[in-house]
């Protein structure tokens, strides 16, 4: 028997206690795991996707919404004689309800562009021409929507056909719906608007050169902003909006798991006031008490954080797996953020701690002599 | 350990035989009092309790005699007057659990064992402030639990102990730290008459193997009678210091 047996023993006293405290706890870890594991996969998939497209610099403009405003086509002529450009690709993206879908990312390509090149057919074809009332789809967007090739596919008013599966290399792509710019704009009635021109540079770009780029396509096309590409979705606005709801959701579940530990160890030392006692009567130092407290509540946290995460995880695998958000966003669940949340657990379970084992101190060893 | 108490932990015995009458405790003008000073439960008390001693402090309900072993063993403050362990000022211990740990054990009206400890684990507790290794502790405790009878009971809770047993795993904890004072408070309160001479024998075979100063808190005359000496308390007071011939150390 050890100190640490001391510790168990008191922790398994109150069982149901315990089991809804630790309940408590998980419950905040698995918000924090969840909510900053989609936010950060929103950025994650965003990136990927760029990647996948084999862009280097996007022109866009996302600053209020997590589509970016469409601008005039127009903007791609003036930008595409710059210096350092090999390629550019007009794009009209945009947030859909498709048939009984609630949202989708359907994307509309510039006719021949290179974002085309990275698209793998799975299945059938790619359309024909830039006319043909035809579709591609991401092989996630295809389970999703259910749709096979050869099956009809309305957007909006427009009868379409699925003429093939492709396999994009990122989630973004993956869960898309991919047509011609010039279908999708006579689709949304958007002629001669995009809201992305994705750019890809000539080999051996310099970052300073990059940087230098953005700046001069800045200055002519002040309705866009040109982006490295990976750094894109970090400065949108929305992108900052999802992140910080994120984590200030998960500190409010965080707060009410330290209320719970707070709540259950003051009641444990308050209950176990004459057990301290004896304790004291016996020669155990204050210290020692507090140190029991303090570590009782420390591994509430640990148990807490540890359930917490496995909760979190197969939360937003089950919430991937649902029609809305399939496809969209790719959870970004690394170590790091499981580490850092059961590191938050247990620092919850310590600063809870902290005022029971307080008053665990304050406690007067002559009380063992009553009763 | 506080060098200031004791300078061989295992020379109690020894010291108590070179000099049998010098004081384990002493005190002078002891006073507590309680809200304020709207209760005096100890009112300037003079007491001298030698080493080896077995001693009962007998009285009514609020006489006074359960603050008394408070302040012997440093659970409480005087409020005036001096009050000394081998001629150690208590109240002025610099750590009192030390005190407790080393020199005191405490045995309990409510016998107050740890609900979810077995008795074997029970016993150990007071060892956990010491450094002794795991493996030491535990055979300590399976010794001590055998001298009080119960080696067939190591494993059992409190929970599944009778009365008589449960003050026998209390008295075998408060030995766990070889004291040289054992502190009773009423400590066959709860038991029935079988069992509370049961442990009267085992306190005072204890008390007279080990040699060890026995203050024990009693109401019950017949239980003070196993003392050597009694002192009667009313209001605070020490109304009367009487030797029974019993009980003393040889």
């Amino acid at each position: 028997m050890s100190f640490v047996t001391v510790v168990f023993r008191g922790l398994i006293r109150r069982r149901t206690r315990t089991t809804l405290t630790l309940l408590g706890i998980s419950i905040g870890i698995a918000a924090v795991v969840a909510l900053v594991g989609l936010s950060r996969g929103l950025n994650k998939s965003w990136a990927a996707g760029m990647r996948a497209r084999g862009t280097d610099v996007v022109v866009s403009n996302m600053t209020s919404s997590l589509v970016p405003k469409p601008f005039n086509a127009t903007v791609r002529d003036r930008i595409a004689h710059l210096p350092h450009i090999a390629a550019t690709c007009s794009l009209l993206v945009d947030l859909m309800s498709v048939e009984n879908t609630e949202m989708i990312m359907v994307s509309g390509r510039e006719w021949g562009g290179f974002t085309w090149a990275n698209l793998k057919l799975i299945s059938g074809r790619m359309p024909n021409d830039a006319q043909e009332k035809a579709v591609v789809l991401g092989r996630t967007a295809a389970d999703v929507l259910k749709k096979k090739v050869g099956d009809p596919i309305q957007i909006e008013t427009a009868e379409l056909k699925v003429v093939g599966i492709v396999d994009g290399n990122a989630w973004v792509e993956n869960g898309s719906v991919i047509l011609s710019l010039p279908l999708l704009q006579e689709i949304t009635d958007d002629q001669d608007r995009i809201n992305v021109i994705d750019v890809r540079l000539t080999p051996g770009t310099s970052r300073a050169d990059v940087q230098s780029l953005c700046e001069q396509i800045n200055q002519l096309v002040p309705e866009a902003r040109a982006i490295v590409a990976s750094e894109n979705l970090n400065q949108s606005e929305i992108s900052r909006i999802v992140g910080a709801m994120s984590w200030s959701t998960s500190l409010l579940a965080v707060l009410v798991g330290v209320l719970g530990v707070m709540n259950t160890m003051l009641m444990n030392v308050f209950e176990r006031t004459p057990e301290i006692c004896v304790l004291l009567a016996l020669g155990w130092k204050r210290r020692r008490i507090v140190e029991l407290v303090l570590w009782e509540s420390a591994i509430l946290g640990l148990l807490g954080g540890i359930i917490g995460v496995f909760i979190g995880v197969a939360g937003v695998r089950l919430l991937g797996a649902t029609p809305s958000i399939r496809g969209l966003l790719e959870p970004d669940i690394g170590i790091r953020l499981l580490a850092v949340s059961v590191a938050i657990a247990i620092l919850v379970g310590v600063v809870s701690g902290l005022y029971p084992a307080w008053r665990s101190s304050r406690v007067t060893p002559s009380q063992a002599l009553h009763g | 350990m506080q060098p200031l108490l004791r300078s061989n932990q295992s020379a109690t015995t020894d010291r108590v035989l070179e000099n049998p009458v010098s004081n384990a405790f002493e005190a002078v003008g002891l006073k507590k009092d309680f809200d304020d000073g709207a209760v005096q439960a100890l009112r300037s008390l003079d007491l001298q309790i030698p080493e080896g001693e077995f001693i009962a402090i007998t009285g009514p309900s609020g006489c006074g005699k359960t603050t008394l072993l408070q302040l012997l063993g440093a659970l409480d403050r005087p409020t005036a007057g001096t009050l000394a362990f081998r001629g150690v000022s208590i109240p002025d211990l610099p750590d009192p659990s030390a005190y407790r740990s080393q020199e005191i054990g405490f045995v309990f009206q409510s016998f107050h064992l740890l609900p979810t400890f077995t008795a074997l684990e029970n016993v150990q507790i007071p060892m956990l402030e010491t450094r002794m290794p795991s493996a030491k502790r535990r055979d300590r405790a399976r010794e001590l639990l055998k001298s009080v009878g119960l080696e067939r009971r190591l494993n059992h809770f409190p929970s599944k102990l009778s009365g008589g047993e449960r003050q026998r795993v209390a008295i075998a904890r408060s030995l766990a730290n070889n004291p040289s004072v054992l502190l009773a408070d009423e400590p066959t309160g709860n038991l029935d008459s079988d069992n509370a001479v049961m442990i009267l024998d085992l306190l005072t075979k204890i008390q007279q193997e080990k040699r060890m100063t026995l203050v024990l808190v009693t109401h019950d005359d017949r239980v003070a009678h196993r003392a050597a000496r009694i002192i009667h308390m009313i209001d605070g007071h020490a109304v009367s210091d009487r030797q029974t011939g019993n009980g003393v150390c040889q």
